[in-house]
């Protein structure tokens, strides 16, 4: 590595330092509620547990915000929408992934619809155990990706683009195509 | 040449004193906002950690139409500000006149339009066409006031129609002399905030946020300056013309004293005017885009048509 | 109220060949029809006054090889929910279009063509995909396609390192 590398990377690493306290302290969610874990929302963000005072607040579409929150099981119509909206957002972006149905399935491991490992098709940062997980437990674990992105290490979405081969040929043997072909895309 | 360097100068303190002003005090407002939820609320600098963040991230763009109207947003409501007196400085003296503001805005308004439009998301074309549209709807009964006012005064400089309000003290106010042209200001000051009645365009729940709809990153974070810029200056037009702008509110001898209670005074009527908007905005549900046209061609014309109509046929008010 | 369901029930009966008839609860009756009298039966049915079409649902009865249509209706005027019910071959399911008496059933076409693999003919929108997108098995809701196995092939599951999954009351 030669001297003018090093200090682009070194001048990098203070940047990214900075720009992660904002990030940390500054987390704007897409809630992707088609789970029942979704229900557990409410109640984090109005006044009994208050989600606002870790600076996070709801967003409307998937390009302003910074996470993304898998509440529950995913079929296997929702998981293509779910990798489009994923993709559609800008890096960096986390994944927080709700209940057991996203690890292995939980009670829908045995329906045709729904997928098993959600991680198979995209990174988690976070996992929040629970099913439901209680609202102290989502706050906890929203408390977790603070502390990650603090760190650096909520690398999801580098792990994405550096093994971009490998999650797509996982969605492509669930999905069969990524494309959405519905009668409202036509 | 000493004088425009100077000027500049000072049309470059009011940006910075404008962007620092308006997002504390958004920040605060967000707080006083969760204490009226019965919640906690943020820390006050949250907006700033918010923009910063959206300019760190990675940014997209949908061609050039997409970041060119960013820019031409951004750089219109800018110029917007530097124009502005604040607390009785005019940074470029005799161009301070109130027409200068409403067309300067509107090149930061439709460089917005511009730039969601190009962004080709279909949400983003009807939020535009949804704040233009209660553009209709506003001007027209703000723009018979302040005519009204102008025709009363007889100036349209911004600055000088603030003057003539701070010669006998609280009874030569606006809000005294036109109360009715006062209230449809108000009405209209809403409808441009964009706050809650006639949050027609923004609309989260309903058309995804509107014309911000594809917005991420550093446009998102530009933009977010221009909304707290263009806040600024629509509530400081609506304190200059309708408060009494910078009035002291310490009365002596020392004009340093007063001097400093004028700017007080200006950043206390403007804090109230905000905040007491905000509450609205969270005390209320949202019209749709037929309604707000409907109320503000109802409501506020046929007031400021009477208010019109005092001033220029019984005097009353100037 | 039961004079008035045994009066329609007779009238039924005067005009179509039943082929039994139930009654499940308060207010609610179910009607077997031959295939070949549903469609008359059910405008007969929408003419006397059941102009809802709250359901249209296959029930797979794989010992008897046959499909089982239900079609529940619903009448405002006085509270009373039909079940009108019919069976076809489970080898060759397809079964003519009721589109044309209740518009309604459009989707539920849909839903029964993908879910059990019924053709709904002179309806040509039947065989659009509505729930399952690039489903490329039988049908899922037939009861001898087999669940646990699909999921196991197209769904890869965690392995995990030590065994966790015990049986109910012994402990490791």
């Amino acid at each position: 590595m030669s001297k003018k590398e090093r200090a682009v990377a070194k001048r990098k690493k203070k940047w990214d330092g900075i720009s992660n306290f904002f990030r940390a302290n500054s987390i704007w969610m897409l809630m992707y509620c088609t789970g029942c874990c979704a229900i557990e929302l409410p109640q984090a963000m109005t006044s009994k547990y208050d989600m606002e005072r870790l600076g996070m607040g709801p967003m409307a579409t998937p390009r302003q915000a910074d996470v993304i929150l898998v509440t529950g099981y995913l079929s296997v119509k929702t998981l293509r929408r779910v990798i489009y909206a994923y993709e559609q957002m800008g890096e960096p972006k986390y994944l927080v992934a709700f209940g057991p149905c996203t690890i292995n399935g939980g009670i829908y491991y045995d329906a045709h619809p729904v997928i098993k490992s959600l991680d198979q098709y995209l990174p988690i940062d976070v996992y929040i155990a629970g099913c439901m997980p209680k609202p102290e437990a989502v706050m906890n674990g929203f408390q977790d990706l603070i502390d990650m992105i603090k760190r650096k290490e909520a690398n999801g979405w580098r792990k994405y683009q550096e093994n971009k081969e490998w999650y797509r040929e996982n969605q492509i043997h669930a999905l069969g195509e990524l494309r959405i072909k519905d009668e409202f895309h036509e | 040449m000493i004088t425009i360097i100077i000027s500049i100068l000072i049309a470059l303190g009011i940006l910075v004193f404008a962007f620092l002003w308006q997002t504390t005090l958004s920040g605060i407002t967000r707080k006083i906002v969760g204490r009226y939820q019965k919640r906690y609320g943020p820390r006050f600098y949250q907006n700033f950690r918010d923009i910063f963040k959206a300019l760190s991230k990675r940014g997209i763009t949908h061609g050039w139409v997409y970041s060119f109207g960013v820019i031409m947003a951004v750089g219109g409501i800018m110029a917007t500000v530097m124009f502005l007196p604040l607390f009785g400085i005019v940074p470029f003296p005799g161009v301070d006149n109130f027409f200068i503001y409403v067309y300067l805005f509107a090149v930061g308004m439709l460089g917005m339009a511009m730039s969601a439009v190009g962004s080709g998301n279909p949400l983003a074309g009807i939020g535009v066409m949804r704040a233009l549209t209660q553009m209709v709807g506003y001007e027209v009964p703000f723009m018979i006031v302040v005519l009204a006012m102008i025709y009363g005064h007889g100036t349209s400089s911004l600055s000088e129609l603030a003057a003539i309000q701070q010669t006998s003290g609280f009874l030569s106010w606006n809000l005294v002399k036109m109360p009715i042209g006062t209230i449809v200001g108000f009405i209209c000051l809403l409808g441009m905030l964009g706050k809650k009645p006639f949050e027609t365009f923004i609309a989260p729940a309903e058309i995804a946020s509107g014309p911000m709809v594809e917005y991420g990153g550093k446009q998102l974070g530009m933009l977010m300056i221009m909304h707290e810029l263009a806040t600024f200056i629509e509530i400081s037009l609506f304190v200059n013309l309708f408060l009494g702008g910078a009035t002291p509110i310490v009365f002596g001898e020392t004009t340093v004293l007063v001097g400093l209670s004028s700017v007080v005074g200006f950043l206390l009527k403007y804090s109230i005017v905000y905040i007491v908007s905000a509450l609205i905005s969270n005390a209320l549900g949202r019209f749709k885009i037929d309604q707000v046209i409907k109320y503000f061609y109802k409501v506020p014309i046929v007031l400021a048509i009477i208010q019109a109509l005092i001033v220029v046929f019984l005097g009353w008010g100037v | 109220m039961n004079n008035i369901i045994k009066e329609f029930v007779d009238n039924v009966t005067a005009k179509f060949e039943l082929m039994g008839v139930d009654y499940p609860a308060d207010l609610q009756v179910s009607l077997d029809f031959d295939q070949r009298d549903i469609h008359n039966a059910l405008a007969y049915i929408k003419g006397a006054g059941w102009t809802q079409m709250s359901l249209l649902t296959c029930v797979d009865w794989i010992a008897d090889n046959e499909f089982q249509l239900v079609f529940i209706l619903f009448n405002w005027k006085n509270g009373v929910r039909l079940q009108v019910r019919t069976r076809i071959d489970r080898d060759k399911p397809v079964f003519t279009t009721i589109t044309n008496i209740y518009p309604g059933a459009q989707y539920y076409e849909r839903d029964v063509h993908e879910f059990f693999g019924v053709e709904f003919e002179g309806n040509p929108d039947s065989y659009k995909q509505l729930f399952l997108e690039n489903w490329d098995d039988i049908p899922p809701l037939r009861k001898d396609f087999d669940a646990i196995a699909y999921s196991d092939r197209k769904y890869p599951a965690r392995k995990y390192k030590a065994n966790f999954s015990t049986e109910a009351g012994e402990s490791k």
